[in-house]
């Protein structure tokens, strides 16, 4: 993309006004997309995203600025810019760019650039069509078929010189039913950091009748019950409840300022003893994986809760000269447009012990959440909110009737103690998180958990 | 390569092509943006954006292709991928350009002028010590930050269509940061407008009470009760709601009021507005995405809907005009539809008065989880909520962690009062929400 000489320039002039440490991230994405609704193939985007970020930093104050120029004299400009914006000084540093390959641990065998929109469309009918005819009260789907193929490029004064390829492949499914008039809907969006051969093991009518199969459930059910009760969270996009309840407020944005709840709690229990939580960048083509974060940092595996005890924060290089702290790889950023921040990447809380059928039968009158929507934190006090898009009413230990329109709400520090029976079968879902430095892809994950008490937002 | 030589070389591609009829959507923006962490700057960033949307018919099909990227291989590929993707949709519906020659309201941009990066730094640095000095309970953790957003849109088509906008706002962003020594809670606060006229300590005074409404208080009792919104919770609740009054989501389902029109959907005491020219919109603009001219609309009229919102496609499945309200999520994304400045009307009665009628119930001033806990679709609604209890016709203790669920269609009916303190707090990328205090009977709030 820059060559080594180029970016070599640039960072001289980034640091020309005393900053300590200075880095380009460059970028060129192709975001592709097929959509169809109403049984038609109704759009087909092709986005090129290109441009380039200097971020400099000088003690524990950061500039960044971002261009779409990226001829050397442009990322001249920007470097000036920022090195301006700093102040007064004079360079410090020599910078010797040495070029680093980290090797690729999520192997990409049918680049989806190379495949034509005709093949794509038949992969995505495939979906489509297995949710529309699915039942009768189908009365609308929507399908999408994305791919990303993200090229960064990073040098620092570090010496790192560094580019990693990104490619990876989703497929949404937005099914709606209509049962005598009640409107409800499914979803289905399964995605990898992986070409096309993602489709030999997510079959896309699976996808499909997936969402069909929720739409219709919930189109029959009833309003689930308001109150406080256990609840049993299944594995898969469950894992939205560590996410949003504790993940935010582990990430070095939030920590390093005192915003999180759990500032300050290294080595301490904040949460139940059946609770291990790990963030790992190294899943090979999970949806969250990365090679090296944007900032050149290997993707690694942490572990953030051992069995209840606090172990280590989510931290990027810059919030971590706050902490006294190294990056644990998790600095990431939507594009160059945005700052890097701390953000996880694949986050699960690891299997335990117990049964699954046991963990039910515990329950005399609960909540079973089988699928989860998105959800929100707010990392200063911990209070979160998400929506269960599926959920059964559990009575007598037994999982009974479809409920819906519910959602679950509670204080992060309060909930993590709360999850006192952990299952054995962990499985991961797909989101999109969005924060300060914008969307990144992330997993979520869990096996089926019990939360023994939290509030169930219903009528 | 700047925007107007980009064109030239996609239009001698058109030609080449043999590609007759075509539009180039431009569209850049700079953002400069400074925060603090205790007594000085942390972060200063400047980025700048901007890309080229190409759409072209060909066969009576409408493809995209759009670039950040302006050089001459993009030019010709953005021209190919259109072309070829067109060829490939399947969907019947008639498309469109817009006409060129049409007629425009005149246009008031931001009457001041962006601050140097100095008096940005500068006020930011102020409205830091005026979020300590606002409250001794306030912690390290509170910010301040300053943000100058530029922003240019330029269409020209093969149908004459030949328009710009450019356009520029500053402001400031209050976070307040609170703390009793057993926990710890925030709010944060936005003013756009000219830097030295923005009333910081009013800001920071707004940001830390509300931080400081947050510490204590527990859960609402779970039960049925009438329930206010306050300004600031309607709106974010109009916003998420907002999609069901497009033509687009009526047409294809995904809205329940197609074919509602003229019909009775909400209280006789709700209207409904969509004002491109709001005094209070930062970005007003005179024109829609596909160049047709915006304009002041009732959506709904004393409970009446009167239109949906419509472009130039959805009006003519309609059999209508259009509304002048198509838009784009980002340069790049296909031509939808969006209100400008959507606003409940305000009623007649203080926000008090509507209180003195309640004996028991609930006021919510902060809504979570928007994007997860309602479904625009179905209506349905369970969210994350923050307030206080009503007793005796007045605002007493702090309730929090609690949700209020209902459906929205049929809130819209069970609007039984609405105070008339309208406000538009919430602007969303380019649309601003507002909506004054609203009470709704029939919610239910889960809480202990």
């Amino acid at each position: 993309m820059i060559s080594r000489e180029i970016c070599q320039r640039v960072l001289q002039k980034a640091v020309s006004t005393g900053a300590d440490y200075a880095e380009i991230f460059a970028e060129n994405t192709v975001n592709h997309s097929i959509n169809m609704i109403a049984n038609k193939v109704d759009s087909i985007k092709d986005a090129v995203i290109a441009g380039a970020a200097v971020r400099i930093y000088k003690g524990l104050r950061s500039v960044m600025a971002s261009t779409v120029d990226t001829s050397e004299e442009g990322l001249l400009r920007c470097a000036e810019a920022a090195a301006e914006a700093l102040g007064q000084g004079s360079a410090q540093i020599d910078i010797v760019l040495k070029e680093r390959l980290f090797g690729d641990i999520h192997p990409i065998r049918i680049v989806p650039a190379s495949v034509s929109n005709r093949e794509k469309i038949a992969i995505l009918k495939e979906g489509y069509f297995a949710a529309r005819e699915y039942d009768d009260s189908i009365v609308q789907v929507n399908g999408t078929l994305l791919d990303v193929d993200h090229n960064i490029l990073i040098a620092s004064t570090e010496g790192l010189y560094a580019q990693d390829r990104q490619i990876r492949t989703r497929m949404m499914i937005h099914a709606i039913a209509e049962v005598q008039g009640e409107t409800q809907t499914g979803s289905c969006s399964p995605g990898r950091r992986m070409g096309l051969e993602m489709f030999e093991n997510v079959v896309p009518r699976e996808v499909g009748i997936h969402a069909a199969r929720q739409a219709v459930t919930m189109a029959g059910a009833g309003y689930c019950p308001a109150g406080v009760m256990p609840v049993a969270i299944e594995n898969g996009f469950g894992g939205v409840i560590f996410h949003e309840a504790c993940g935010h407020s582990l990430e070095a944005s939030s920590v390093a300022y005192g915003q999180s709840q759990f500032a300050g709690k290294l080595g301490q229990k904040i949460a139940n003893e059946k609770v291990t939580a790990i963030d790992d960048g190294t899943i090979p083509n999970a949806w969250g994986s990365i090679n090296i974060d944007d900032e050149g940092t290997p993707a690694r595996r942490t572990v953030l809760i051992e069995k209840g005890i606090l172990k280590s924060y989510l931290i990027d290089l810059f919030n971590g000269r706050r902490m006294g702290m190294e990056s644990t790889g998790n600095a990431r950023r939507q594009s160059y447009a945005y700052t890097t921040t701390s953000r996880m990447t694949n986050t699960y809380i690891a299997p335990g012990d117990d049964k699954n059928e046991d963990i039910i039968a515990s329950i005399e009158y609960g909540l079973y959440a089988k699928e989860m929507g998105g959800g929100s934190v707010n990392p200063v006090t911990g209070e979160f909110n998400f929506a269960v898009n599926e959920g059964y009413i559990i009575r007598n230990g037994k999982i009974c009737e479809p409920v819906r329109g519910a959602s679950l709400v509670g204080k992060g520090s309060d909930v993590i103690q709360n999850i006192d029976m952990v299952g054995t079968d962990m499985a991961m879902g797909q989101g999109m998180c969005g924060s300060s430095s914008g969307n990144v892809p992330t997993n979520v994950g869990q096996p089926l958990v019990r939360v023994s008490s939290i509030t169930v937002g219903g009528r | 390569m700047d925007f107007n030589a980009f064109k030239q070389l996609v239009i001698d591609c058109c030609e080449k092509a043999g590609i007759t009829e075509y539009e180039l959507y431009y569209q850049a923006g700079s953002s400069i943006s400074v925060d603090t962490f205790r007594h000085s700057i942390n972060e200063f960033s400047s980025s700048r954006t901007g890309g080229v949307c190409f759409r072209c018919i060909v066969g009576g099909k409408m493809g995209y292709a759009s670039t950040e990227e302006l050089s001459p291989a993009q030019a010709m590929a953005i021209v190919t991928k259109a072309a070829d993707s067109a060829a490939l949709l399947e969907s019947e519906e008639q498309v469109f350009l817009g006409e060129g020659g049409q007629e425009y309201a005149p246009l008031c941009t931001t009457p001041y002028g962006l601050p140097t990066t100095e008096e940005l730094i500068a006020v930011t640095l102020q409205m830091q010590e005026k979020l300590y000095a606002a409250n001794p309970a306030v912690i390290d953790g509170c910010q301040a930050n300053g943000i100058v957003e530029q922003c240019e849109i330029a269409i020209c088509n093969s149908r004459g269509l030949d328009l710009q906008y450019s356009n520029h706002v500053s402001g400031l962003v209050a976070l307040g940061v609170v703390s009793d020594g057993k926990e710890m809670a925030n709010d944060y606060q936005i003013k756009l407008g000219k830097l030295d006229e923005i009333d910081t300590d009013a800001l920071a005074k707004k940001a830390v009470d509300g931080a400081i409404a947050g510490l204590g208080g527990e859960p609402a009792p779970t039960g049925q009760y009438p329930v206010v919104f306050d300004p600031d919770a309607m709106s974010a609740l109009l916003s998420t709601f907002s999609g069901i009054f497009s033509s687009e989501a009526a047409q294809k389902g995904l809205s329940q009021l197609g074919g509602k029109e003229g019909e009775q959907i909400a209280s006789e005491i709700v209207t409904l507005v969509d004002d491109p020219f709001h005094k209070e919109n930062p970005m007003p603009i005179n024109f829609d995405a596909e160049g047709s001219p915006t304009y002041k609309k009732n959506i709904i009229e004393n409970g009446r809907l009167c239109t949906l919102l419509y472009n130039l496609k959805t009006a003519a499945v309609a059999g209508k005009a259009t509304t002048g309200n198509a838009s784009k999520s980002g340069y790049d994304a296909a031509v939808g539809v969006r209100p400008f400045t959507m606003f409940i009307a305000p009623g007649k009665v203080s926000e008090a008065e509507l209180l003195s009628e309640i004996d028991h119930g609930v006021y919510i001033h902060s809504l979570g989880g928007l994007h997860a806990g309602a479904n625009p679709i179905s209506g349905d609604f369970s969210l994350q909520s923050a307030g206080f209890m009503i007793e005796n016709g007045v605002r007493t203790r702090a309730v929090k962690s609690f949700t209020v669920a209902g459906n929205f269609y049929q809130l819209l009916k069970d609007i039984t009062a609405i105070a008339d303190n309208c406000t538009l707090p919430m602007a969303m990328g380019m649309t601003a929400f507002g909506a004054p205090s609203v009470r709704v009977d029939g919610l239910s709030i889960a809480g202990k």
